[in-house]
């Protein structure tokens, strides 16, 4: 038996590890699929004279950057960062869905910079919305995330985000002025407090017709794309 | 407990696959063997979060994207978190067989040990200088095997002395 001992310790610990290795998969797997409650944007927004309860989702910031109809079947509301590295590989396959799906598919893009762990998130957010201003927030979101990488790595990012500025043909000076307006701070806090509203965690976090969708799905292309099928199958 | 076993069983079992050890030795490897322990539960915590794809988003309470989503954290095709797992299990197993005074098991065990450390500094090297941000479930599994070399090194350095 004394001989046996080490090797039982040794196989309890093996017990123990791969147990809860599976406890913990099975839980972050049923955290990832918790549907959220739809979204109560539509009731809350046009009513401004009423404060919100606190249990109702916060609207965010009005009018909401979005591409693709409002009739559209499906409606993808991601919350994003824009120095994010998650988000920026989320980029291109939300883009891929939006070509495939062109009018059944609506994407609205809320603001969730990270602060603590991305210092020019809130300066790329800026950058949006004050490009956003001047009717070219998409065209601002497009090269952010296809630079992400350039401009995450400087110290300074105003002169790179001038120069997007310039290749998007706005007013530069208008957009200099406008990255610091209050304007632009509050449509940033705006989503945040939406955000928040619906708990979100983390980015890239993205809701399918007001239900969260698991991050493994939104991060693979074919995963997604089924369940934009799922859903518009399940629409007609 | 794991002490007084190992030192009870030590005195029962004499055979040849097992040779005396001094209690020190016993305490030492016991040390070694619970603080893999810490690396094992941290690895495993990181592996699930990769398999489920969490560990790669950016959150609101940890900044680890950076690193996990680097090429980095995947070695052929495996995530290297589950390296890390396999590592701390293999290290408990031969920590609690050294304990029990099973001959083979030292060599290997500061053999792994060893190379535990040398692949946290170059992980530690890859997140300060190549990836340029940290993540604290890498720092801590770094922590975990700094502390069993040293663990290790105070063993080997009295059993030294001792021949």
């Amino acid at each position: 038996m004394k001989r046996l001992l080490p090797f039982l310790i040794i196989l309890s610990v093996l017990g123990v590890a791969l147990g809860s290795a599976w406890y913990l998969k099975r839980a972050s797997t049923q955290n990832s699929s918790i549907a959220q409650p739809p979204s109560s944007a539509t009731a809350t927004s046009n009513d401004s004279t009423k404060p919100a309860a606190p249990t109702l989702t916060a609207p965010g910031a009005e009018p909401a950057h979005s591409m693709g109809t409002e009739t559209a079947r499906i409606t993808l509301e991601e919350f994003g960062d824009f120095e994010c590295p998650p988000c920026g590989q989320f980029h291109p396959i939300l883009k891929k869905m939006h070509n495939e799906f062109g009018d059944q598919l609506r994407v609205i893009f809320r603001e969730f910079p990270l602060t603590t762990y991305h210092p020019h998130s809130v300066a790329a957010a800026s950058a949006a919305e004050a490009a956003g201003m001047q009717g070219k927030f998409w065209e601002m979101h497009h090269l952010l995330y296809e630079n992400q990488k350039t401009w995450h790595e400087s110290f300074d990012v105003r002169p790179i985000f001038e120069g997007y500025a310039k290749e998007i043909k706005i007013d530069v000076e208008k957009f200099k002025r406008d990255i610091n307006s209050d304007f632009v701070a509050k449509r940033i806090t705006e989503d945040g407090k939406r955000a928040r509203s619906l708990n979100v965690g983390g980015t890239p976090t993205v809701f399918m017709n007001g239900r969260e969708l698991p991050f493994p799905t939104i991060m693979d292309e074919s995963a997604l794309r089924k369940a934009l099928q799922a859903e518009l199958d399940a629409a007609k | 407990m794991m002490i007084h076993l190992a030192a009870d069983a030590h005195q029962k079992i004499k055979t040849a696959n097992t040779s005396p050890l001094t209690k020190r030795s016993i305490y030492l490897f016991t040390a070694v063997a619970l603080v893999s322990l810490l690396g094992l539960a941290d690895a495993t915590y990181l592996t699930i979060e990769h398999v489920t794809g969490q560990s790669v988003r950016c959150t609101i309470i940890a900044g680890c994207s950076e690193v996990l989503s680097s090429r980095y954290a995947v070695v052929a095709g495996m995530p290297l978190a589950l390296v890390g797992a396999a590592a701390y299990f293999t290290v408990f197993a031969l920590a609690t067989l050294s304990a029990f005074g099973y001959r083979f098991a030292p060599t290997i065990l500061n053999v792994l040990v060893a190379a535990m450390v040398l692949v946290s500094v170059w992980l530690i090297y890859l997140q300060a200088f190549v990836i340029r941000s940290f993540c604290q479930y890498c720092l801590f599994s770094a922590a975990i095997s700094f502390v069993m070399g040293i663990l290790l090194s105070v063993q080997y350095a009295l059993a030294y002395r001792r021949r």
